[in-house]
């Protein structure tokens, strides 16, 4: 039992750690294009304090969204929850709300083209499904 | 009697009697000397009881002792003789040494007959001094020796008109004439056969005393009549304007010192608006500038408990407020304030060379002479027409006091509601704030139900008051904390600091409150944004957080209590 346990700690740990890195990866790489944009040096401790507090900060947000999402009685995170995560920063806020829109109206375009497609082909299964795949998307 | 210790001891109620004298005449030495023939005049309908009830009188202290002061004051003014016979007097403030001066000096006059001199006179002299206050009777008993009794008559039935009209030309009249003056005072209880043949007697001498100081013979003020009804009428409207903000602060504050800390302000400002012309605020204001904080709050306490019990009646009303205005002039001593009420009463009476010459003492001695006739004729004349009167020109020093004394208003207008308000908010925190959170959702609703009461707060600061009052508390509660003291300029970034992060929460809540569709903020979500700052965790959950730091009576709000008999409070 309790070496399941430290098993699956150490597993959680070690995918903790992978997803570290991964963020740890994916910071040097946006401080690489700045550098270039900017022309300044990124030292490594910089670019590890980064990618630390990227990775605490999205541990943050996802616990502020399951609350959001709860308190809001839902189960599920929505687009709304984010955008209250993100009421702090104004610009941020806009781009999120700009983002929000863009992928409404292609959602509401495909919904289009596959209502139509599947009143060509099977009305009532295609479109349950395609209904549920859009909300799942939503 | 001619002796330092004079003492005459009756009993014990006479050596407490005596005792007292001496003090108040030791204390009123510079003032006593020339007695106000004037005061002593108005005190004479009530001769009867005047010196059987001295030890009664003696209840009467504070206003004995500012009455007598006045009185004294506006002798002083009257003459020099005074000053220059005060040290002669200063130890012959008993009843006996005054009786017997004024046995030596008063020429005889009978009770009976006009025109004629009775030994009883005296006495019934002695008799005749207010029951108000002894001192002040035995004060008035100096009053035939030094001065001709020219305006004692006219005094005497000036605080028996409280209710009537002063009508002093009359008056004068008849004191020629020498007819019996009680009757006009027909609403004078004290009216009686000994009050008209005191008159009477008086009458006699003044004369005499008249011719042989022609100098000293003060003509006694004008007054026009008191617009009574007027006044009061002021008097409402000022104090149900400030009435509301009274009775719904107290209702929205269970911890507040409601009375204590809101009645000054109501009563600083109350005597300010009902005295539309501005000597009296003006007296009044730069009184309490120049007192200290502590004495404000001693004086405020004793001056709207008088007020509040004179506003019933007219007759109490107009008795207290000279009163009470003259007992805190009494107790301030201040010459230029005094210079300027003497210069501006002064200004109100006709002139005269007499009055010349006493405006020129007033200024001499520095002496505020807060008196009733003058206290009732500002009244009027506030409210009556004071062109005529103003038009005369001041002269330069009582023309430059009530200036200096309005500059000093307008900061005492502001300085007392924030003086109020630090008094107010020290009584509502019931706990200190453990944590930023917890505070933040209590204060918040108590802070809302006070802010819009406060914002009738009269003074320039009104508008953001409601809104700095609960910040300033906070800042001080900061300052308390810091174990070092704090430049101004920090509190007031602590203030800036703490008013955006309150707005701030207002508005996560707000958010919080459009999220779940609603439009009204619910402990749901101040327990979301509790969980956001980190107060509430996995580990400690609201629950706990309330009840470790809540009072029972908050506790039992958010935590349903089960009392005995199995009811749950609140009911829900």
């Amino acid at each position: 039992m309790e070496e399941d346990d430290g098993a699956e700690e150490q597993q959680r740990f070690s995918y903790r750690q992978r997803l570290k890195a991964a963020v740890h990866y994916t910071v040097g790489c946006l401080c690489e294009e700045v550098a270039l944009d900017k022309e300044i040096q990124f030292s490594k401790q910089a670019i590890a304090a980064i990618s630390e507090v990227t990775f605490r900060q999205c541990e943050n947000f996802a616990k502020d969204l399951e609350m959001f999402a709860r308190h809001a009685k839902r189960s599920t995170i929505n687009t709304e929850d984010v955008k209250l995560l993100a009421r702090r920063s104004n610009s941020l806020l806009k781009y999120i709300t700009e983002k929000n829109e863009e992928i409404a109206q292609f959602n509401l375009e495909r919904k289009a083209k596959k209502k139509k497609k599947s009143e060509d082909e099977n009305k009532n299964s295609t479109e349950q499904a395609e209904a549920g795949v859009v909300e799942s998307e939503n | 009697m001619g002796g330092a210790g004079g003492f005459w001891v009756p009993g014990p109620e006479g050596k407490g009697l005596q005792a007292k004298i001496s003090d108040e005449g030791s204390s009123l030495h510079p003032l006593l000397p020339p007695p106000c023939i004037i005061q002593s005049c108005w005190s004479l309908h009530r001769a009867q009881r005047a010196l059987l009830e001295t030890p009664s009188s003696r209840r009467l202290s504070s206003q004995t002792k500012t009455t007598a002061r006045r009185r004294s004051q506006r002798i002083r003014s009257i003459g020099k003789l005074a000053h220059v016979q005060a040290s002669g007097y200063l130890e012959e403030q008993t009843p006996r040494t005054l009786l017997k001066n004024i046995l030596l000096t008063a020429p005889e006059s009978s009770i009976v007959m006009p025109k004629s001199v009775v030994k009883p006179g005296p006495a019934p002299q002695v008799v005749q001094p207010s029951s108000r206050e002894s001192s002040r009777g035995s004060l008035e008993l100096q009053l035939p020796e030094l001065e001709p009794p020219t305006t004692l008559a006219p005094g005497l039935l000036a605080p028996g008109r409280r209710k009537q009209r002063l009508r002093l030309s009359v008056f004068q009249e008849g004191m020629d004439k020498g007819l019996p003056l009680s009757q006009e005072s027909r609403g004078n209880a004290d009216a009686s056969s000994l009050t008209s043949s005191l008159n009477l007697t008086f009458a006699t001498p003044l004369q005499p005393q008249s011719v042989q100081r022609p100098g000293l013979a003060r003509r006694p003020p004008t007054r026009r009549a008191v617009d009574v009804g007027a006044f009061l009428q002021d008097l409402r409207d000022t104090s149900l304007a400030l009435a509301p903000p009274d009775t719904v602060l107290e209702d929205t504050q269970p911890f507040s010192q409601p009375l204590v800390g809101r009645s000054p302000s109501v009563h600083h400002s109350l005597p300010c608006p009902s005295h539309s012309g501005a000597e009296d605020a003006e007296r009044a204001v730069s009184h309490r500038t120049r007192s200290t904080g502590p004495r404000l709050q001693n004086n405020s306490p004793g001056k709207p408990a008088q007020l509040l019990a004179g506003k019933a009646e007219v007759d109490a009303l107009a008795m207290n407020f000279p009163n009470t205005s003259s007992s805190i002039f009494g107790e301030v001593g201040v010459e230029p304030l005094q210079d300027g009420v003497g210069g501006e009463a002064e200004e109100r009476t006709e002139k005269s060379l007499s009055m010349s010459k006493v405006k020129e003492a007033a200024r001499a001695r520095g002496s505020a002479r807060a008196q009733e006739p003058e206290g009732h004729t500002q009244v009027t004349e506030a409210e009556g027409s004071q062109g005529a009167i103003e038009t005369k020109e001041p002269e330069g020093s009582s023309g430059d006091c009530p200036t200096s004394s309005r500059r000093v208003s307008p900061e005492l207008a502001s300085s007392t509601p924030e003086f109020l308000q630090a008094k107010r908010i020290q009584g509502l925190e019931p706990a200190p704030p453990p944590s930023t959170a917890v505070l933040p959702s209590e204060p918040l609703e108590p802070l809302s139900a006070r802010l819009p009461p406060r914002a009738r707060t009269p003074g320039p600061k009104a508008c953001q008051n409601p809104y700095k009052t609960g910040l300033s508390h906070y800042a001080k509660l900061f300052s308390f904390y810091a174990k070092m003291p704090m430049e101004k300029k920090a509190l007031e970034m602590v203030e800036k600091c703490l008013d955006k992060y309150f707005q701030h929460l207002c508005d996560d809540l707000e958010m919080f409150a459009a999220h779940a569709g609603r439009k009204t903020v619910r402990p749901e979500d101040l327990e979301l944004l509790m969980r956001r700052q980190g107060l509430v965790t996995d580990q400690v959950s609201l629950h706990v957080l309330v009840e470790r730091h809540l009072p029972l009576e908050y506790r039992q709000l958010l935590i349903p209590c089960a009392f005995s008999g199995n009811s749950v409070f609140p009911a829900q």
